[in-house]
Formats: structure tokens, sequence, C-alpha cells
């Protein structure tokens, strides 16, 4: 089984971000990055594929030269090789662009799957895995929780919700985005670090990827970031006065009704 | 003269520049992996470990040892041919640093294992024996102590009196004995045992050292000590009841022993350093959070000069101890060096630090500081054992002193000597009266040092000389009886201790300097600076208190007090 998981570096979670002046994006220069964390669980269900079916495990990671920190890192872990596309002269937030160049990397390896995480913990759009699906001409499953291999194809649990799962089947090759918490994500061990730096890191640009300048401008799909900023803040407090019976119901049903958190 | 120790050296009147200039750089690759490893350690420890769990159960969990020995923490200075990683000296105590900043009983642990357990194996061992054993420790299998010290022999390690007496026919050792306080006594099956063998012909009873393992039947460990922290650490008696080891365990050659357990020290007493350095920035992370967010008088407490001056001194600390450690693991990687000195420098050094950095830590928390609901007193309870263990800081500085000077005493006694067989010693007389002529006319000084460190490089100049000079004056007035000359041999010590201090930041701050200009180095450059500003001043005082001092009244309050049990001056009498 030949599975790509695609994975994305995203600042640390807990970062103090400050947004530029135009307010397109945040200032990058003094974040940490890390790997997204639904990636990892990816990763990790790829890992556990391989293992039970044997295999290979190619990474695909897209974003400037930090990223090859989280790309050694998947290795370290157990992927077997890697591919880097560098798009410091094209970034765009654009699900459809991203999707278009990860599709095209993808095109030039035979694979039987893609994982994805389900969304990215920067944007959260939950969009690049499936519109990938969709280049790449081949079915997907959203919010997967489990996967089971069958002939011929897998069977995969997804998540509904209020408590609600769904089995679906399908054939390979295929596409699966990866809820977080699925599986326990192993650690890198130090062989397995020593052992990444004599693994493949194929860097890819957008001409060995058969695409040009116009392909990846941003405006084309009609999406538009116009400003990113930070929620206003809103503050309401209601006082209940009366009747500690009555005042007591009162705090009952807007716990109940309107903050529903009982 | 000529030196493979710096400080040796400095003790004989000579800067040995090229041995810690420039500072000593890691591989950029060895260092890329070392940082994936040290985000697996912190992000494991995050999931798994409970340093309040440990503590409380005075146990540290399998399942974490277990997690631990997987990612490769237990086997990370053993080659790769062994199973383990083949860390360079440096990585390895980088690594042990951010153990230390997790919990001291871990530190402890996986130090007492591979920092000193397992060490003479590493150093000493036969190909059979490495075959043999070191595949297990490096996978966790098996765990390693060292096991030296006795009822009578702490300090004293020479004076150890378990017994191995070699059945050649048999082909086997018979030893009996016991040891005390033995790290990782009670969960080890390999053990690092220092006994006494009757070697040669005469039969004189030399120290050997043999691997023991916990399925020899004669072998028992005794019930866990309560101790004051380090709680989830197991330390526990040794006995040997007439153990049959087989003579093909013998690790290094007979009679050795003493040596084999005093290079395994050397390299100890660095893994305890780093750990201890972990230790100091975990302790300013929280101090720093209390004091920013702690109000009173409506203001931060960061903010008054009371809580900077502890906070400084643990920044100040943690940077020169960095500096002292990393300069000496690198001196290690670069091969054939006589580190001896400087490791026990480290430890002094990292001890007292991490002891100062747990008792400012609760200062500046307060009344919660001493609270056992908060991390501060478990803190000061792990972090005493530092100075106590791994040789006291007492015998260390002795040790210091006595080493430095040994080499330099050697060499003017043997001045001495050729002073009456001239022709003879032509050779020696030659050099000794270079040295005096070079002493005379041009100090060593440091070359090529960057310009923002001039003042510093003068002091240290200034003040190598003056070890040196205290060197010689009491070697001449002492001579043997030196070594009963503590209160002196303290002072030394400290000087010395200062001394590799200022140089290791000095050549720290200079490499920095050199290779990010001073704009970009200014915060370390300030560091810098204010450590020297207070070492020389100390080493002053130390200098002149060489022969101007009052050690006979303290010599006669001590010994008054021995002599009266205790204090006699009570207010009532």
């Amino acid at each position: 089984m030949k599975i790509i998981v695609c994975m994305k570096q995203v600042p640390v979670k807990d970062s103090l971000l400050k947004i530029t002046d135009d307010g397109s994006w945040v200032h990058e220069t003094d974040l940490n990055y890390e790997i997204n964390e639904s990636d990892h669980y990816a990763l990790e269900e790829a890992l556990r594929l391989k293992e039970a079916h044997s295999g290979e495990v190619v990474l695909l990671s897209m974003g400037p030269e930090r990223v090859r920190e989280a790309i050694k890192q998947g290795l370290a872990k157990g992927a077997d090789r890697a591919i880097h596309i560098d798009n410091s002269s094209f970034t765009t937030q654009d699900p459809f662009v991203n999707a278009r160049v990860l599709a095209a990397a993808i095109k030039r390896e035979e694979f039987d799957l893609v994982l994805s995480g389900l969304q990215t913990d920067d944007y959260g759009s939950a969009q690049t895995g499936v519109i990938l699906a969709e280049n790449l001409g081949v079915p997907s499953a959203t919010i997967v929780m489990e996967i089971q291999k069958q002939n011929g194809g897998i069977k995969v649990k997804r998540e509904l919700e209020s408590g609600w799962f769904q089995w679906v089947e399908l054939p390979l090759p295929s596409l699966l985005t990866i809820q977080s918490g699925i599986n326990q994500i192993r650690y890198a061990t130090i062989k397995g670090i020593m052992m990444a730096k004599k693994k493949e890191i194929k860097a890819l640009g957008l001409s060995e990827l058969g695409l040009s300048e116009s392909d990846v401008e941003e405006g084309q799909t009609g999406l538009v970031f116009s400003k990113i900023y930070v929620p206003e803040k809103t503050k309401k407090t209601e006082i209940f006065e009366g009747d500690p019976r009555e005042v007591a119901q009162k705090l009952a049903d807007k716990l109940k009704n309107e903050a529903k958190v009982i | 003269m000529t030196n493979n120790s710096f400080v040796k050296a400095l003790f004989a009147g000579s800067i040995e520049q090229d041995l810690i200039f420039p500072y000593p750089k890691m591989d950029k690759e060895e260092e890329e992996n070392l940082k994936l490893i040290l985000d697996t350690v912190r992000q494991f420890a995050k999931d798994n470990i409970d340093p309040v769990a440990i503590d409380r159960d005075e146990t540290i969990p399998k399942e974490v040892l277990q997690g631990l020995a997987e990612i490769g923490l237990f086997g990370m200075s053993i080659p790769e041919e062994y199973g383990g990683s083949g860390f360079s000296t440096t990585a390895y105590n980088r690594v042990f640093e951010e153990i230390g900043s997790i919990d001291g009983s871990l530190a402890v642990t996986l130090g007492a294992h591979q920092s000193i357990g397992l060490k003479a194996l590493l150093l000493h061992g036969t190909e059979e024996q490495k075959k043999k054993y070191l595949p297990k420790l490096a996978s966790g299998e098996w765990i390693a102590a060292f096991a030296l010290t006795e009822p009578g022999a702490g300090s004293d390690a020479a004076g150890i009196q378990s017994l191995a007496v070699k059945d050649v026919q048999k082909g086997h050792y018979v030893l009996n004995g016991s040891k005390i306080w033995i790290t990782n006594g009670g969960i080890a099956d390999f053990f690092t045992v220092f006994a006494k063998t009757p070697v040669g012909e005469s039969g004189e009873k030399k120290i050997s050292a043999l691997a023991v393992t916990r399925d020899m039947e004669g072998f028992s460990s005794g019930k866990e000590e309560r101790k004051l922290g380090i709680h989830g650490s197991s330390t526990t008696e040794l006995i040997f009841d007439n153990i049959k080891v087989p003579v093909e365990n013998l690790i290094g050659p007979e009679g050795k022993g003493f040596k084999v357990a005093m290079e395994v020290l050397n390299s100890g007493r660095l893994g305890l350093a780093a750990g201890c350095a972990g230790g100091i920035k975990t302790l300013i992370r929280m101090s720093v959070d209390h004091a920013k967010n702690r109000k009173q008088f409506n203001t931060p407490i960061a903010e008054f000069e009371m809580i900077q001056g502890k906070i400084t001194k643990m920044v100040v600390d943690v940077f020169v101890l960095e500096s002292m450690v990393y300069l000496t693991t690198g001196l290690i990687d670069r091969g054939d060096i006589d580190y001896s000195i400087e490791s026990s420098i480290c430890k002094v050094y990292a001890s007292e630090a991490v002891w100062n950095a747990v008792n400012e830590a609760m200062q500046i928390a307060g009344g919660i500081g001493y609270s056992k609901e908060y991390p501060y007193e478990r803190a000061l309870r792990d972090a005493r054992i530092n100075l106590i263990f791994e040789g006291t800081n007492e015998v260390l500085r002795a040790f210091i002193a006595l080493a430095g000077m040994q080499e330099h005493g050697e060499y003017l006694k043997k001045v001495g000597k050729a002073l009456q067989h001239p022709l003879n010693e032509m050779g020696v007389l030659t050099d000794y009266a270079l040295h005096r002529i070079k002493k005379r006319v041009a100090t060593e000084r440091l070359a090529d040092v960057h310009e923002a460190l001039k003042n510093e490089v003068g002091k240290f100049e200034e003040y190598a000389k003056e070890l040196h000079l205290a060197t010689e004056k009491v070697l001449s007035k002492y001579r043997k009886q030196i070594i009963h000359r503590e209160f002196i041999l303290n002072r030394l010590a400290d000087m010395t201790i200062d001394l590799y201090a200022m140089i290791a930041v000095i050549s720290r701050v200079d490499s920095l300097l050199k290779e990010k200009g001073e704009k970009k180095t200014h915060k370390q450059l300030t560091i810098c600076k204010t450590f020297c500003e207070e070492a020389w001043r100390r080493i002053r005082r130390n200098a002149r208190q060489v022969d101007n001092n009052i050690d006979p009244w303290r010599k006669e309050i001590s010994t008054d007090a021995c002599e009266a049990n205790g204090y006699q001056f009570d207010l009532v009498d």
C-alpha cells in the first residue's frame, strides 16, 4: 500500500500572534512552528497501515524552507521519503490553489491512499483535502476515525454530529481526511531521527510540477481574504434579583438554553 | 610546559589558549538531530511525566522508563554497534540537561545508569563484555548502577573493604562485602562493583572493577532508603555474599580499579552539571512567571530590584554553567584531553548554582514557595543531593587545588633535584629558566580575542597569574603539608573555579561576537561582563587571603566547639 500523507506546518498553538499592519496575515518572524495536529494523526494512521499491510509512506509538505524541520520529524517517525514543495514565491491561503499544486505533485506518484489532517490549525477551512481529491479524481471521506482494509478497497468510520458515526466503503485509490485523537501518536526515536538523514527529501518547484505562475495566482477562484483581526470582546453580565427559588430557576434555564452548558 | 588540561596548565602559569578557543561548535547535522531529539523528549515529558506523582509515589512508573527506553534514552552514549546511538559527549549532556529540567528523580536514575553505571564498560570493557551487556543496557531491558561507596568509605573511596579473591582454578573471584547509597540499587540488573583484590605475588590488596549482575548467586539489595528528595529514584544497600564473579568480568586491569572509578566519575560529574543546568532553567521559568504575575503595592514584583537581583543571578549562573559544561564536553569530543579538574569544577559550580536557584526561586514565590501544593519545595529537596553525591563539593575542592598543584609541584621537585646535579639535568633547568624569564618579562596572554572583551581578557590574564603565584607560594611554604591546609586549598579551588568560569564565558561570547557581531551578542556580552566583574573581585579576595588571613582563629573556634561538644556561650549560664 502506497500512502501519501499531506502535512502542514502551522504556528505553535499558544503563539502570541501579531497581525500585520495591512491585516493580510500575521508576522511570521518571531513564530515557532509545529506540525498541524490532525496531520500527526494522519501520519500515524499511515504508518500503522504500512506496518499492517506493508508498502510505503511518502510525506508531502508545502511551505518555505522551515517546513523541512517538520518533514524531518515525520521521516524520523518512520515515513520512507518526502516531497517538499517550496511555495515561497506563491504563498496563498486559497485552498483551491494549494490543492491544485499538491495534486500536481501527487499525480507524479502511483498511490493507493492519500491522507491529510481534517483541517489545519491556522485557517481551519477543512477544504484543501476534499478539493485535492477532486483534483486527483478519486473518492474521498472526511473526518475519518478508523480505517479497515478490505479486498480491493477500504471501509472507514466517519464522525457525524451528536455522537453519530457512519461506516462507508471506498475503492482505492482514495483520499481521507483524518480526525485528531483517533490513535496514539508515536514518538520519534533517536534511531529514527538519526536514520532520517539518509532518507530522500525531493524538492519540487512549479516548473517540475508542470504548473505556471497563472495556475497559482491568487483571487482566481473568487476567494478573497479581506482582513484578519482579533475577535472583538463582548462581555455581558446579567444580574438576577428576587426570590432565590425563582432566581435559581431562571439561572438554570439560562445555563441550559442560552449558555448550553448544562 | 604543555599540558592537555587547560586548568593544570593554568596552575603552572600557562594559558593554553588553543585548547579552548574557538569555543567548540557542534556539527550542524548533529545539532539538527539534537533539536529533534529534544522536541521528542519535551513532548514525551509533557504527555507522560508527572513529577508530583513521582515524588508522592516514590517511584518512576515503569511505563515512563519503558517509553524513554523506546525513544532510545538509555543508550545515548553507547556506540551504535552495541545498540546505542553513539552520541558525542556534548549531545549526550545536552539531552541530559533536558532530563534535568523535567524531573530530578528521573535525571538521577538515568544518570546513574549511563553517566556512571555502564561507563566503565564503555571505557575499559573487553569486546566480549561489551557485546554481552551493552545491547541490553542500551535498550533499557537492563538498568545499570555504579557501586563504590561503602559504610566506611565515602569521600575516601580508596578505603573500601569489599573483597574479591581470585580462585584461579575455578576461574572466578569470590566477592564479599557491602555497598551503601547505591542509586538504582533496587532496580538495576548490572552493577559496576569496586572491590579490593589481592594483586601479584605480594598479595597487596588493590581496587579492581567487576561486572556483577543481579542474577548472580549471593547478590542481594536492601530496602529502599528514605530520602529528603529525588524520591522516585531507587537508593539501596547492596550485599555480596560469596558471589562467584567470573574472572572475565574484570573491567580494566586488575588493581587499577581506583583509576577506573575516577575516570567514570569524571564523566558522571559533567552529566550531573548538565542536569543542574536544566533544573536552573526550569526554576528561572517558574520564577519569572511568578514575578511577572504577582503584584504587591500595585506593582508586579518583577519590577523590584531585589527580585531582579535574584533572577539575574540565576540567569548569569546558568549561562556560565552552560559555557563551562559545553566547553568541557567539546574538549572531550575533540579528544586526548585530561578533564578531571574541569569536570569537578563543573560539578561544584552546578550544584551550588542550582541550590542557590531553588533558594531564590522559593524566596521569590514567598509563602506559596513553602507550600507543598507548589513545586518549589520539591525542587529544593531534589536539588540538595547534588552538593553531596558524586564527590562532595568539599572533597572536590581539595581535589581541584591539589591536582592542579600536583604537576607543578612535581616540576618544582625536579628542578630542585636538577640543582643538585646540574650537568645531568640541563634540560629541566633551561626549561625552568625560560619559564621564569617568560613569567617576568611577559605574562602569558590571550591573543585575538574580540575587542569588546578587552577588560575581561585583561582581568583573566591578571588573575591567572595570581593563581600561579599563589600556587608557587603555598607549595614552597607548606610543601607536602599543603594537603592539610584546607582553608587555603579551598581558596585556591575557588580561584580556579572562577578562572575556568571566566575563560569559558569569554571563549563562548568571543565566538558569538565573531560569528554574529556585537549588536546581536549584546545580551550575552552583558551577562559575560556581569559575571567577570564579580568573579575577578572574588579571585582577588581569595588570592589576598592565601597568606593574609584569620585561618588560625577559625581553626581554634571549631576545635573549641568540638572539645565542648557543641556551643558553650549560652546567655544563661
